[in-house]
């Protein structure tokens, strides 16, 4: 299996966490976007894997560092940015990597540089508060046991669809999946970012080959929309517990977009 | 743990801080490297399984992992289960199953589903253990589920 591959998943999951911990949009905004590059990294590496005729897998070895600092987290991620720039060979492919890791790694530093950055990290105090709303009791657990649910669906999602991408032939089908990836970053962004606030932010688990290695895309396809259907009604029943306006159109908000996801799944069907 | 602290077993009633605590980092997740057996409950209606994967020494269990595509409520129940058994012999794990099953009676009919499926993974490797001891070549042993879990997922 290859090692590479593995090292980069590890850093689009650190890269991106890191980002839902941070309270500062600017740094958040931007480790964000270095997530969704590691994340392109992640489907060069697999594709040149299986170019070669060898295989990955979604193995991981990573464990929730609560840090408490902004200059620890930053700290963490500098660390493993540089493991993973060991890996890099002398290809078109790894030269590129490297120069957007170096470029990173550049950023991290200017972070490092300037103290008023060193804020404190809430994302693990597991107070489950939403400051500026008056949430009950029963609305936050219902929240959080929404959250935590889901942030692993669309990290399992993201996974099983690029990993079925990187083994299609069929352009509509490839395209189906890319859409569905995208969809599915934006969720596990919004639920990070919401988990974070709350002082919950946990990585979802990892996946089991039993998980992502699909072999009737007909019936997992057939199933994942069933599931579809019947999560739209659960963002509605969290929408109506949800007292709260805002959150309740984000859920909705949420809902509408499950409708299309149906559309885009039955593509696959044809 | 030893049987007397089997009375004292918690479970997931609503969000308290141990269940907080076992969903943001579950307990013994993932694979063994070289297990003595391994157990796959599967629910073929929402294609929802647990494996579980032991390492005994005699009857005793010294390690052990699980995985799942399912939900919170199975996550869970499995970081304490295997947490629970680890270091005991398996007496004490057929043991901890009756207390939690007990303890389960007063919860919903899903966190039931959800022991359940984590429970059948356990009793799966035990089976497929027997079946290596008597000579046979499994990979792993299959129990299929007659309830299903009524969690879903979004998308």
């Amino acid at each position: 299996m290859d090692k590479l591959y593995q090292k980069k998943h590890q850093l689009w999951v650190s890269i991106n966490f890191a980002s839902f911990a941070i309270n500062d949009e600017e740094i958040k905004s931007k480790l964000y976007d270095f997530a969704q590059i590691a994340f392109r990294h992640m489907k060069w590496i697999g594709s040149d894997v299986l170019e070669r005729g060898d295989n990955y897998n979604y193995d991981r070895d990573l464990t929730l560092n609560k840090r408490k600092s902004v200059f620890e987290v930053i700290n963490d991620l500098v660390n493993t940015t540089k493991e993973t720039m060991t890996l890099y060979s002398n290809t078109i492919l790894s030269q590129r990597l490297r120069t957007d890791d170096e470029y990173l790694l550049e950023y991290l530093s200017q972070i490092l540089k300037d103290e008023s950055n060193n804020k404190e990290i809430t994302a693990f105090n597991t107070r489950r508060e939403w400051l500026d709303k008056n949430l009950a009791q029963d609305q936050i657990d219902a929240l959080t046991h929404f959250l935590f649910e889901e942030l692993y669906k669309e990290y399992e999602l993201i996974l099983i669809y690029a990993y079925m991408q990187a083994r299609t032939t069929e352009l509509i089908q490839f395209n189906v999946f890319q859409d569905l990836i995208d969809e599915s970053h934006f969720h596990l962004k919004s639920f990070g970012n919401m988990m974070a606030k709350m002082g919950i932010l946990a990585l979802p688990r990892e996946l089991h080959e039993m998980t992502y290695i699909i072999k009737d895309l007909k019936q997992f396809v057939t199933d994942g929309i069933a599931e579809e259907e019947a999560a739209k009604e659960m963002c509605k029943e969290l929408s109506a517990a949800i007292k709260d306006e805002e959150l309740s159109k984000f859920f909705d908000f949420i809902n509408y977009q499950e409708s299309y996801h149906i559309e885009l799944m039955q593509k696959l069907l044809k | 743990m030893t049987e007397e602290d089997l009375k004292d077993v918690e479970l997931p009633d609503g969000m308290n801080a141990e269940t907080l605590s076992h969903l943001m980092e579950p307990r013994n997740y993932g694979k063994l490297d070289k297990p003595s057996c391994i157990g796959v409950a599967l629910d073929e209606k929402t294609k929802e399984y647990v494996i579980f994967y032991g390492l005994l020494d005699g009857e005793m269990i010294k390690d052990a992992k699980f995985a799942t595509n399912g939900c919170q409520d199975t996550v869970v129940i499995g970081s304490m289960f295997t947490d629970m058994i680890i270091n005991n012999n398996l007496d004490y794990a057929h043991g901890a199953i009756a207390k939690m099953n007990e303890k389960l009676g007063s919860m919903s009919a899903q966190q039931q589903v959800c022991a359940d499926i984590v429970f059948s993974s356990f009793i799966a490797s035990l089976q497929n253990l027997e079946n290596l001891q008597n000579g046979e070549e499994e990979e792993l042993h299959v129990l299929k589920m007659k309830d299903s879990c009524e969690g879903e997922n979004l998308g």
